[in-house]
C-alpha cells in the first residue's frame, strides 16, 4: 500500500509543477531536432550548411555528390539513429519496470545474444559449410545477410522467451532464464570464433561494433514502420506497465491480467531491441541509461509520460554518440559502441549515484 | 569391494579400447639420416657457396658464417618491440656460443609444417613439397601441389588461431614456419616454442612491395639451404615484374581506382605507401588512398563516395561479390558510383577454390608479376595484348 501511495504523491507533485515539464519538454523536442539537424550538417566530408539547407530544400547543390551524400547517407544514417535511439529507451524502460531492475535493458532476454549468434553463424562460418554457401549462392551475405541472419537469431530466443514466459510464474525466473540463454549462445559464439579465420573474427567484431550507416532506404522500408509499431505498441501498454511498478501480486489484485500484460510488454521490448539490433548491431548503453536519465530528470515514473520522453531522450543520445563517431572533418571514423560506451559510463555513475527514484 | 574391482576392470578395458583406437594415422615422415649433413668438419670451409641477398624485402637479413647463418626478422608485425634471431647451423658442424636453444636450428631441414597458406608457394617453387607434413586448414589451400598431397591424405590439419599442439608434437617437424600478429593470445609461436618445437616467424604480410612480399621466398630456402633454386627462380619474377611495370612509366593518364568496400558503416581506405597503392603505381593508375601509412584507417562510406564517386576503376571489392547484382543488391548506394555505371568493377575472386580459399592471397604472393600483369590489362589492355586476366575478373 505503501509504495501505491508514494505512487499517487507523485503524480500530484507532477500537477504542481506543469510549467516546468512544459519547458522541459520544449527543451527536449528542440534537442531532438538540433541533433537531428547537426546529423545532417557534419560528417566526414565538410558540406557548407547553406548547401545542406539547399539540399534539403529540394535545391541544386554545387555538386552532385553532395546531395547524394546528404540524402542517401547522412538522412537515412539520422533517421536510423533517431529510431534507435527512441526503440532502444523505449525496450529498456519497459524491461526495467517489468523486472523492476535498475540494470536491465533492452538484451537481458538475450535478444541480442541470439542476433549475435546469427550473424556469428554466417560470418564465421562463411565458406566451411552448407548453410553458408546456401547464403553465397543466394547472394545476400554481408550487410543484408547478416541483417537476415540477426533477426533469425534474435527471433529465435524471443520465441522461446515468450513461449517460457506462459509457463513461468514470475518475472525474476524469466529474467534469470533470459540471462542464462545468453550466455549458452555466447558459449556458441566462442566455440564459432575458436575456429574462424581472423578475416573472419574481424568481421564479426565490425559487426558488434554496431553502425546507425548500413540502413538504405530500401531496408528503411521495413526498419521504420517496425520500430513505430513497437512504439505504438509500448505507448498502448503504458497504463498496465504503471500498474506493474506496484509489483505483480499488487497489480494481480488490481485486476490486472499479469500473464498476459507481459506477454505484450515483452513482445513489444523485443520487436524495438530486436529489429534494431539486426540493422545497426548490438548497440550498447542506450536502453540502460536513457531511462534512468528521464526517470531524474522529471522526477516521475508515470509510463504515459516517461515513454515519450524516454523515445526523444534516446534520440538526442543516438544522434549525438554517432555524430561523435563520425569525428567530423576527419577521413576516419570511431565504432559506435566505443562512443555509446564512453557517453553511458559516466551518465550511468551520475545515475547509481544520484538515484531518486525508490521503485527499484 | 565387488563395485570396486568391477570399476576397475570396466577402466581397464576402456584404457584398452583407446590406446588400440589410437593408431596414429599421421602421414608417414621420411626419417632417412639427412643427406647434407657434414661428415668430417672443418672450421675453415665455407659450408655455404650458394648465398642468397635481398634486394626488396625489408623486413629480414642474412648473415653468412662458414657453417652457420643468422637470419634476423627485424619487423615480425605492425609496431614490433621485438626481433628474432634464427641461427641456422649446418648439420654435422659444430653449433656456435652465445644464442639462445631455441634460436639454434640445424639445416637443411627435412620435414616442415606451414601455419599460413602463403608459405606454400615458396615450398612449390623450391619443388619442397615433399618435406611438407602440415598445414592449419586443409579446405582452403589452393597451391596444386599441396592440394594433390592433400588429397593423397599426406599432410595434417593443424588449426589457425588455436593449433593442436599434440598433433604438431606427435608429427615433431623439424621446423613450424608461422606468423605473429603481437597478440600473445591468438599467435601460436610461443606455445610452440614452449612445446620445444623450432618455430620460424614468416613476417612478409609486413612488406609493402609486391616484389617485397614475394621475396621472402628466400626467407624459407634458408631453412633448406636452398638459397640458388631461389635467387634464379625470384630473379624470374622481379625481371618479369619489373619489365611490364617499365611499360607503364611512360604512360600520362592515370585512370583513378579506389578499393575495398562498405562493411557496417566502416570503409577501409589504404595508405598511400600501402602495398596496394605501389602495385597501382606499378600498373600506371592512381589509388584513392589516405595519409602515409603502409596500412589502412577505417573511413566513412560517405568520406569514400565524396572521393570517388567519378573515380574511373573500383578493384578488389568484397569476396562473396560475383556480380555487379551482388553489389547493389548489398547496398544500391554503390550504384551511385561512376565505376559502377560504366561496368568498370574487377575484383581479385577469380581463382576462388570450393571453400573458398583465395588464390590471390596464396599464390598471388609468390606470384607479383602475374598480378601486376592483371592490373595492367585492367587499365591499359594495349600494353599486354596476349595477357588473360589470371587472379582477376571482371563483375558483369
Amino acid at each position: 500500500m505503501g509504495h501505491y501511495k508514494k505512487y499517487k504523491y507523485l503524480g500530484q507533485k507532477w500537477k504542481n509543477i506543469n510549467s516546468y515539464k512544459l519547458i522541459v519538454i520544449t527543451i527536449l523536442f528542440s534537442s531532438l531536432i538540433f541533433a537531428f539537424l547537426s546529423n545532417l550538417a557534419f560528417g566526414s566530408v565538410n558540406i557548407p550548411i547553406q548547401q545542406v539547407v539547399t539540399i534539403l530544400l529540394g535545391g541544386e547543390a554545387q555538386k552532385t555528390t553532395w546531395t547524394t551524400i546528404i540524402l542517401k547517407f547522412r538522412l537515412p544514417k539520422a533517421l536510423t539513429a533517431t529510431l534507435a535511439g527512441a526503440a532502444l529507451g523505449v525496450s529498456g524502460l519497459q524491461m526495467q519496470t517489468l523486472f523492476k531492475n535498475p540494470l536491465a535493458g533492452p538484451f537481458v532476454l538475450g535478444i541480442s545474444s541470439g542476433a549475435s549468434l546469427g550473424v556469428a553463424l554466417v560470418v564465421l562460418t562463411a565458406n566451411t559449410t552448407g548453410m553458408s554457401t546456401l547464403f553465397i549462392n543466394l547472394g545476400i551475405i554481408g550487410d543484408l545477410g547478416l541483417v537476415i541472419a540477426a533477426c533469425l537469431g534474435a527471433a529465435l530466443v524471443l520465441g522461446m522467451v515468450l513461449l517460457i514466459s506462459h509457463h513461468v510464474p514470475d518475472s525474476m525466473t524469466l529474467l534469470i532464464l533470459g540471462l542464462l540463454f545468453g550466455y549458452a549462445t555466447n558459449a556458441i559464439v566462442s566455440i564459432l570464433l575458436h575456429f574462424s579465420e581472423n578475416n573472419q573474427i574481424k568481421s564479426y567484431l565490425q559487426w558488434t561494433f554496431g553502425s546507425f550507416g548500413g540502413v538504405t532506404w530500401q531496408q528503411m522500408v521495413i526498419l521504420a514502420p517496425v520500430i513505430l509499431l513497437g512504439l505504438i505498441m509500448a505507448l498502448l501498454l503504458s497504463k498496465p506497465l504503471n500498474v506493474m511498478l506496484l509489483g505483480e501480486s499488487q497489480a494481480q489484485t488490481l485486476g490486472l491480467a499479469v500473464q498476459q500484460t507481459r506477454f505484450w510488454i515483452i513482445t513489444s521490448a523485443s520487436i524495438l531491441a530486436g529489429a534494431i539490433t539486426a540493422f545497426c548491431g548490438p548497440i550498447g548503453f542506450l536502453g540502460v541509461v536513457v531511462p534512468h536519465l528521464c526517470r531524474n530528470l522529471f522526477k516521475t515514473v508515470d509510463h504515459k509520460i516517461l515513454i515519450p520522453v524516454v523515445a526523444v531522450m534516446g534520440a538526442i543520445l543516438a544522434l549525438a554518440a554517432d555524430l561523435v563517431s563520425q569525428l567530423p572533418g576527419s577521413e576516419t571514423v570511431l565504432p559506435l559502441n566505443s562512443v555509446t560506451g564512453l557517453i553511458g559510463t559516466p551518465l550511468v555513475m551520475w545515475v547509481i549515484l544520484h538515484r531518486r527514484s525508490r521503485f527499484f | 569391494m565387488k563395485f570396486l574391482s568391477f570399476f576397475f576392470q570396466v577402466a581397464c578395458i576402456g584404457l584398452l579400447i583407446i590406446a588400440c583406437n589410437n593408431t596414429p594415422n599421421s602421414p608417414t615422415i621420411s626419417s632417412t639420416p639427412n643427406q647434407e649433413c657434414v661428415n668430417n668438419y672443418n672450421p675453415n670451409q665455407d659450408y655455404f657457396p650458394e648465398k642468397a641477398t635481398i634486394n626488396y624485402a625489408n623486413g629480414f637479413t642474412i648473415e653468412y658464417k662458414n657453417n652457420y647463418k643468422i637470419v634476423t626478422v627485424k619487423n615480425p608485425w605492425k609496431d614490433a618491440k621485438t626481433s628474432f634471431k634464427y641461427v641456422l647451423v649446418n648439420c654435422g658442424t659444430r653449433t656456435p656460443k652465445g644464442f639462445k636453444e631455441t634460436e639454434i636450428i640445424t639445416v637443411p631441414i627435412n620435414t616442415v609444417a606451414s601455419l599460413s597458406t602463403t608459405h606454400l608457394p615458396h615450398l612449390a617453387k623450391l619443388e619442397l613439397v615433399d618435406k611438407l607434413v602440415g598445414v592449419s586448414n586443409l579446405k582452403i589451400v589452393n597451391t596444386p601441389e599441396v592440394v594433390e598431397k592433400i588429397k593423397a591424405d599426406k599432410i595434417a590439419e593443424l588449426g589457425n588461431n588455436n593449433v593442436k599442439v599434440e598433433r604438431l608434437l606427435e608429427l615433431n617437424p623439424d621446423l613450424v614456419t608461422t606468423y605473429g600478429t603481437g597478440n600473445p593470445q591468438t599467435d601460436s609461436y610461443p606455445k610452440l616454442l614452449e612445446a620445444g618445437l623450432k618455430v620460424a616467424i614468416n613476417a612478409e604480410y609486413m612488406e609493402n612491395t609486391p616484389l617485397g612480399r614475394s621475396e621472402w621466398l628466400k626467407f624459407t630456402a634458408l631453412f633448406f639451404n636452398q638459397e640458388d633454386i631461389a635467387e634464379k627462380v625470384f630473379s624470374k619474377i622481379s625481371k618479369n615484374y619489373q619489365e611490364i611495370a617499365a611499360k607503364t612509366k611512360a604512360i600520362k593518364k592515370r585512370p583513378k581506382v579506389f578499393t575495398g568496400f562498405n562493411f557496417k558503416g566502416t570503409w577501409y581506405v589504404p595508405g598511400c605507401q600501402s602495398y596496394p597503392a605501389k602495385y597501382l603505381a606499378d600498373a600506371g593508375a592512381e589509388l584513392l588512398c589516405v595519409g602515409n601509412s603502409s596500412g589502412s584507417i577505417p573511413s566513412s562510406f560517405e568520406y569514400v563516395f565524396e572521393r570517388a564517386a567519378t573515380a574511373d576503376y573500383w578493384l578488389n571489392v568484397s569476396q562473396s561479390w560475383q556480380s555487379l547484382k551482388d553489389l547493389i543488391r548489398e547496398d544500391s548506394r554503390y550504384s551511385d558510383f561512376q565505376a559502377v555505371k560504366k561496368g568498370n568493377v574487377y575484383n581479385n575472386n577469380a581463382r576462388l577454390n570450393e571453400n573458398g580459399g583465395n588464390d590471390y592471397w596464396e599464390g598471388g604472393i609468390s606470384n607479383p608479376d602475374v598480378i601486376l600483369a592483371d592490373l595492367i590489362k585492367i587499365f591499359h589492355p594495349e600494353l599486354l595484348p596476349n595477357h588473360q586476366l589470371f587472379f582477376y575478373q571482371k563483375l558483369e
